[in-house]
């Protein structure tokens, strides 16, 4: 290769010292931007050197930018030869002779040089020269001051800095800096911002105010590399697991084996159709009630087998929902247009009992202070209670028909009931004000998200529909593929930041969907009748309940085999009795 | 419904009191010359030891409002001794103007010495935090009175200061802050102000008394 004048691989790149952050005054080792047998190349401007070539499949990768990231990469890493030679070999420059020299002199601190060099490279915009203008010589006011030498500073302020005619309220704190260098005397608190940077954070700030074509952004390959990242862990249908690393050299994708599919225990208590089960807010306990009257709470092991801890009856009617106070310590349970019993879940004992005479009580919820409850009546109004049972108010008017949900949003300001058989209300209880969602078809059920900042609805055409209610109400997503034409089927959030929507089906099988996609991914056959209601444990992504018409509970988890197979954190001990 | 003014004929104005008004003006505002003529024409009695205050007001004054603030601050020390002491608002304004009147001179290494000496010890008070900040701005701009704090090194900033100066040397020496006539004039804007607004609320512009002394 000729014209090459050193001996060792042309450094084009800009030296920076490791100690350079410690003192300025000693410049780092500079070598001259050295000339290569391309050194046509290197006067010439950067946009005649093919840069319309393409590189992969798409057509969507330009070769020039492709190599300078990677070049930037490499320099980023530490490998300034490898870097310096790809810059040759490709006779693609990372940086611009002119921009080079700019680097070189703002390590330097040869700040006058660096202002006149910015001039020199082509900014079609006037506002970044002078921005640009204005952090450089800021970096000289501070030296200067650092340096004692204040009239030099004032003077580089007065002359230099405020001419620019930018950024006027820095300009002003660096004059009152000058009067009070410590700072301290002026306002009492020392301001991190105002005091002096290293030059290399200087130049890490000029190239995000300089365009990216002029100076590549520090590390861009590997942001780049990083988003591709998110996007794959977005994409990932089956994400159910808190993946420790992602790998480069594959792409990321769960397989179906993180979402629970398998039948891990059977539970038998009810004596006749389960109609409603939840979870506790911290997954320690499971509730589930049933036609018989009775409300069963269960306790989760440590190992993941569930067992039974209380019986609580005294319900003259099925029960057909429960809710758990925000603390987990007591549980709500509504009999059908009947009364509300509050438990006490370590004990199991029956603290108060709500009523209304000559009415009866459709749902149940907790206000989110734990402290008072509220519940809907079959008048259609909306009473609040306190624990003792001393009715606080109550909202007359079309508030709730028979469909036994009610829920809080997530300000827990607002109180979500069903008030027409089309129309979803979500009222402000202090503020007296109203939204509401309308739909197309009857309205079955409704969930709501971890966060109350979701809800789902079930309609009566077969379809659940997700809206988000914070804030403005819209529709997000549809879901369908399970059957429901008679009963109440019920659906729910759930799975690792809840990405997954479960649902029962007349069909006997439980539904699961991926969220954002919509796509269905898994029905789960076992239950030998329609499957009324589900539930996702929320602080244990793979572990998922379903009641059903058949009497029992159905405890899904995900295959103990292959996950041992592929050497990850096994759930527990396998106990799968045989059910697929 | 406006006063008519055959009904002010009738009430009766003392050729005194009109001429305590005026002196009373002329005091104020130590007019010493005018007022001298103005005894020697009407016969008025001279108040007592007022000409030697007034005199010393009016240097103290003029000096102000000239920006030489380090004259009128000596004149103070001996005229009203410690009457700065108590009041830091005037003594930090007297300050800020001669801090303006080195910087306007191009005095810069002065300025920023008298800052750092005079100016910052004001800055461990919070009230004054906004305004000091404000006066070291102007160390930045090679003509003061082209940048965005150009009013402080105007005459108006000037005038209200040694207005605000001369009110706090009547307050000190028990006279009253504003003299008879503007007491007068703003007793009776306030008064046709609130009659108009009382008998008629449509059409009526509010009192006016450029148009009243026309009219």
């Amino acid at each position: 290769m000729g014209g090459v004048e050193h001996e060792d691989p042309p450094s084009k790149r800009v030296k920076v010292s490791s100690e350079e952050s410690e003192s300025f005054s000693n410049s780092s080792s500079l070598r001259e931007p050295a000339r290569c047998s391309l050194s046509d190349s290197m006067a010439r401007p950067l946009e005649s050197r093919g840069d319309d070539e393409v590189v992969g499949v798409k057509g969507v990768v330009k070769k020039v930018e492709l190599v300078r990231i990677i070049a930037e990469a490499l320099y980023s890493l530490g490998y300034e030869k490898t870097g310096a030679h790809l810059e040759e070999e490709s006779g693609i420059p990372l940086h611009s002779a002119v921009v080079n020299l700019f680097m070189q002199q703002i390590i330097d601190g040869k700040w006058d040089e660096s202002v006149a060099t910015i001039h020199k490279i082509g900014l079609m915009d006037e506002n970044i020269v002078k921005l640009a203008s204005f952090v450089i010589l800021e970096q000289k006011f501070f030296e200067l001051l650092d340096g004692e030498k204040v009239m030099d500073a004032l003077k580089t302020l007065r002359t230099e800095i405020a001419p620019l005619g930018v950024h006027t309220n820095r300009l002003h704190e660096l004059s009152s800096l000058i009067v009070s260098p410590s700072q301290t005397a002026i306002d009492g608190t020392s301001d991190q911002r105002l005091r002096i940077r290293s030059r290399k954070k200087l130049l890490e700030e000029l190239k995000t105010l300089l365009p990216s074509t002029v100076m590549i952004p520090e590390k861009r390959l590997v942001r780049l590399v990083e988003q591709a990242l998110d996007l794959q862990r977005d994409a990932c249908r089956f994400h159910n697991s808190l993946v420790e690393e992602m790998s480069l050299l594959t792409d990321h994708q769960c397989g179906r084996d993180h979402i629970p599919s398998q039948t891990l225990q059977i539970l038998e208590e009810h004596s006749n159709e389960v109609w409603f089960l939840q979870f506790s807010h911290n997954g320690e306990y499971l509730a589930s009630s049933s036609s018989d009257c009775l409300v069963i709470i269960w306790e989760v092991k440590v190992d993941g087998r569930i067992s039974l801890k209380h019986r609580l009856s005294g319900h003259q009617k099925p029960v057909s929902y429960i809710s758990w106070s925000p603390d987990d310590h007591q549980l709500l349970t509504c009999g059908v247009e009947e009364a509300v019993r509050r438990w006490d879940t370590a004990s199991g004992e029956c603290l108060h009992i709500y009523e209304k005479s000559g009415l009866g009580l459709i749902n149940c919820a907790w206000a989110p202070d734990g402290r008072r409850i509220f519940c809907g009546v079959t008048d259609k109004s909306i009473c609040m209670w306190d624990l003792e049972g001393k009715e606080v108010e109550c909202w007359k008017g079309q508030k709730s028909i028979r469909i036994s949900d009610l829920g809080i949003s997530s300000d827990g300001k607002q109180l979500i009931t069903v008030c027409k058989e089309t129309m979803i209300s979500l009222f402000g209880w202090e503020s007296n004000s109203e939204k509401f969602i309308e739909e197309d078809h009857t309205i079955i059920s409704f969930a709501l998200s971890k966060d109350n900042r979701f809800l789902l609805v079930s309609l009566s055409n077969q379809e659940l529909h997700l809206w988000s209610i914070d804030g403005s109400v819209i529709l997000v997503a549809k879901y369908r593929g399970h059957k429901r034409s008679r009963l109440v089927v019920r659906s729910c959030f759930g799975g690792l930041e809840q990405a997954f929507i479960a649902s029962g089906s007349e069909d006997s099988q439980v539904y699961i969907w991926h969220r954002v996609s919509g796509e269905l991914i898994l029905t789960l056959p076992g239950h030998s009748g329609a499957v009324n209601c589900v539930s996702w444990n929320p602080a244990n992504p793979h572990m998922l309940a379903s009641a059903s018409d058949d009497r029992t509970i159905r405890i899904w988890g995900i295959n103990q085999v292959n996950m041992t197979q592929n050497g990850r954190h096994s759930n527990g001990v396998c106990y799968c009795n045989g059910a697929t | 419904m406006d006063i008519d003014p055959r009904i002010c004929v009738n009430v009766a104005v003392n050729d005194e009191d009109v001429h305590n008004i005026v002196l009373s003006y002329l005091v104020h505002n130590c007019f010493t010359g005018t007022m001298e003529s103005f005894i020697a024409c009407t016969g008025v009695k001279q108040p007592a030891d007022h000409l030697v205050d007034m005199e010393k007001r009016k240097r103290i004054f003029h000096s102000a409002l000239d920006g030489n603030a380090l004259k009128a601050i000596e004149l103070m020390e001996e005229f009203t001794p410690g009457l700065l002491e108590k009041n830091k608002d005037l003594h930090f304004d007297l300050l800020s103007l001669h801090f303006v009147r080195l910087v306007c001179s191009r005095r810069c290494n002065e300025a920023l010495g008298f800052a750092r000496t005079k100016l910052t010890p004001f800055g461990k008070e919070q009230r004054y935090v906004e305004k000091l900040e404000d006066f070291m701005a102007l160390l930045a701009y090679e003509e003061p009175e082209k940048s965005p704090m150009f009013h402080l090194v105007s005459l108006e900033y000037r005038q209200h200061v040694a207005d605000s100066l001369m009110r706090a040397i009547l307050e000190h020496a028990n006279l009253p802050s504003y003299s008879i006539v503007e007491r007068l004039i703003q007793q009776a804007t306030v008064v046709r102000q609130c009659l108009s607004q009382e008998f008629g609320k449509d059409g009526h512009q509010p009192f006016s008394l450029k148009d009243f002394l026309k009219s």
